[in-house]
């Protein structure tokens, strides 16, 4: 196929008459202008005209109520550069082995690297040539959802990113580091399919680079078929000026079992959502969010299960910290729908604040459309348990002690989750490092 | 060692202590006896140093020094110890670890070292087998999802490591059978000695078959009625509390 620069785009036609567009709106319109038209064209300018048409979120839309972009919309993006500067590959976060992909495009070393028996991994650039098809249905279809709004332009944007498809039970975790080094915004696309059966732990990690503002929109699906067990991690450590939209999409076939952690330690606003539907009898998902807001930070958390067959089962746990005037929203929803008898769902949300002008929102719901269904759902939000407070310093211990040592038992029930295999202790360094008296909580460790 | 004098506290405008007396000496065991609501936890809560109370007059000297001017943890360091009746689950933060850091707060207080985490394991594996603990408690949070007797269990087991020069023991006894009853007032026993002195609250006299008090006290209304011997205790079971609190009243 010939690859044209196309002049001309319906996208920008159809706002015409729509109110005047925002600085990013406009430069996610010249990416995408400066994008060479190739398969699945008609397909990724439809996602673009939409995006274009329901513009940015804002706080009359329902998930987004408790986050503004006016900020990111005031910014105009340049397309982040895919041949990122070799520093970027030097992050300190990186363990080995892990695949590195800079701003949405993978390191192709590291993947021939990774290769072993049961796992395969392919450049979404491509799939798109040799595949289009297969992609197609990963692609689509797009949705207007509100929490999918991001997706969509992903979809337009993405100039690379991963297929990665597992058909045996993995020994080692996978390790994907996604490098957004700014200026600019970029799109990484990941897609795992698990063959039935297969198993496998994949660790999602992000970091920025550089000091810059930076966008990254990322979307990750995970298919997995049945009775296949995927246990999945997205980790956030962008910079202080880092924008993060990430978007995460679940599809579970029967009898498979998905744990997924969400873990926010970085960057200035992050927006994570996660869409997981229960599709067929005795799928069963567990999802832990554990927030931390640091300094100013404002990170917001959607977490969507959807019960669509009999005899499914999520749990969603989430804690939050919040400290300095951060704020950190955690909406969950579970919906189940006509027919999924006997789903069993429970979500469970405690906040912790630690300081006077941080906030924590936090609003579990549930849509119930059929019978013969439990759905348990709590959320609390407070200060230190000063009965635990109390026994702690009847003891001897000094104030700063117990209040730490508190604050990080508050995040046990995650933590205690969380495979070793997966990188639990470096995740608990990195989230020491967050908390308040961090200095003296690895003394005591 | 400790000298309470007149003391009185309330709580949300409540009198709660109402002018209380009460000296015990080194190497002594007190029993503090009294019927529910009397304000015996109440006394010990302040004594420990908890903030929710408002103390509105009287003194307490513990050693010479003002208890009251002292935060909980210096209260703790200097070595006064609270056995609490309803010791609060703390889960995520390990039970020994809680203890190692707790030794460790009272000597470094002392100005002596920290205790080596070799010999704090084999400490610590010598008080549980005397408590007759499992190790399973060992790797588990505080308290965290321990029986009642458990609980009290492993109060006494930190006042066998923490080794304090005044022990309050609140109702300590209650909700334990009676093997439970026996190891925990061997655990009190173990700790018998010139300089040391136990405050016991509770609401039986069963526990002072097994560890036998120097004085008894009666507390009621917010302060002690009256003070015996041993025997104060026997009549007590004999004659219920009511029997005082009529001649009091007469």
């Amino acid at each position: 196929m010939s690859a044209t620069a196309h002049s001309a785009s319906p996208a920008t036609a159809a706002a015409a008459g729509a109110a005047p567009q925002s600085a990013a709106l406009r430069s996610f319109e010249a990416q995408w202008h400066a994008r060479r038209a190739g398969p699945l064209h008609a397909l990724r300018e439809s996602a673009m005209q939409r995006f274009v048409q329901l513009g940015l979120p804002t706080m009359r839309d329902e998930t987004w109520r408790y986050t503004n972009l006016r900020a990111l919309a005031a910014h105009a993006y340049v397309d982040a550069a895919g041949d990122a500067p070799a520093a970027a590959l030097q992050s300190d976060s990186l363990r080995s082995p892990a695949l590195r992909i800079v701003n949405g495009v993978p390191c192709a070393a590291d993947r021939a690297r990774l290769l072993e028996n049961g796992l395969e991994i392919m450049p979404l650039s491509e799939l798109l040539r040799g595949d289009p098809v297969l992609l197609r249905g990963f692609l689509e279809p797009l949705s207007d959802a509100d929490q999918q709004r991001w997706a969509l332009l992903n979809t337009a944007l993405f100039v690379d990113g991963l297929y990665i498809r597992i058909t045996a039970r993995l020994a080692a975790p996978l390790r994907l580091v996604h490098v957004t080094a700014g200026p600019g915004a970029a799109h990484p696309r990941v897609i795992i399919e698990a063959a039935p059966g297969s198993a496998a732990t994949i660790v999602e990690e992000h970091v920025s680079h550089g000091d810059a503002d930076s966008l990254c929109n990322s979307v990750t699906q995970i298919a997995a078929g049945a009775g296949a067990e995927i246990e999945h991690y997205r980790i956030f450590r962008g910079g202080p000026r880092a924008a993060h939209i990430d978007t995460l999409d679940i599809r579970q076939a029967g009898g498979s079992r998905c744990k997924q952690f969400t873990i926010c330690l970085g960057g200035a606003l992050l927006r994570t959502n996660l869409e997981a539907r229960l599709e067929a009898a005795g799928a069963a998902l567990d999802s832990y969010a554990l927030l931390v807001g640091h300094g100013s930070r404002h990170a917001d958390c959607v977490n969507i299960a959807t019960h669509s067959a009999p005899d499914t089962r999520s749990r969603q746990t989430a804690r939050i910290i919040a400290s300095g005037d951060s704020r950190v929203i955690f909406n969950s929803k579970v919906i189940v729908c006509t027919g999924a008898v006997r789903s069993e769902s429970m979500q469970s949300c405690r906040g912790l604040l630690m300081s006077p002008a941080a906030e924590i929102d936090t609003r579990p719901q549930l849509e119930i459309h059929t019978d013969e269904v439990k759905c348990a759902h709590g959320a609390t939000t407070g200060r230190l348990d000063p009965d635990m407070l109390f026994y702690m310093l009847s003891r001897g211990l000094d104030r700063r002690t117990a209040q730490s040592l508190l604050v990080y038992a508050f995040l046990a029930d995650v933590m205690t989750d969380m495979s070793p295999a997966a990188g639990r202790d470096s995740i608990d360094s990195a989230l020491l490092a967050q908390l308040p008296e961090s200095d003296l909580l690895r003394g005591l460790r | 060692m400790l000298k309470i004098s007149n003391l009185t506290a309330r709580v949300a405008g409540k009198n709660i202590l109402n002018g209380v007396d009460l000296e015990v000496n080194a190497g002594e065991i007190h029993a503090l006896m009294g019927p529910n609501g009397s304000g015996k936890s109440t006394l010990a809560q302040i004594l420990a140093g908890r903030e929710d109370y408002e103390i509105t007059g009287g003194s307490v000297l513990f050693e010479g020094r003002d208890l009251l001017a002292l935060p909980p943890e210096e209260r703790a360091r200097a070595g006064l110890f609270l056995g609490f009746q309803y010791p609060v689950e703390i889960p995520g933060v390990n039970n020994v670890y809680l203890l190692k850091a707790a030794l460790n707060a009272k000597r470094k207080a002392a100005g002596e070292p920290e205790v080596d985490a070799y010999e704090f394991l084999a400490l610590i594996k010598q008080k549980m087998k005397f408590m007759q603990m499992s190790e399973s408690f060992l790797t588990r949070g505080v308290n965290e999802g321990f029986s009642g007797g458990e609980k009290k269990r492993n109060e006494v087991l930190q006042m066998l490591v923490l080794e304090p020069k005044l022990a309050i023991l609140d109702e300590t006894d209650s909700g334990l059978d009676i093997d439970a009853l026996k190891v925990v007032s061997n655990g009190v026993n173990s700790l018998r000695d010139p300089h040391r002195s136990v405050v016991l609250v509770t609401h039986y006299q069963r526990l002072l078959d097994y560890i036998v008090p120097d004085r008894v006290h009666v507390f009621s209304g917010g302060r002690i009625l009256k003070s015996g011997d041993k025997s104060l205790a026997l009549e007590l079971e004999k004659r219920g509390y009511d029997w005082l609190q009529e001649s009091r009243v007469a």
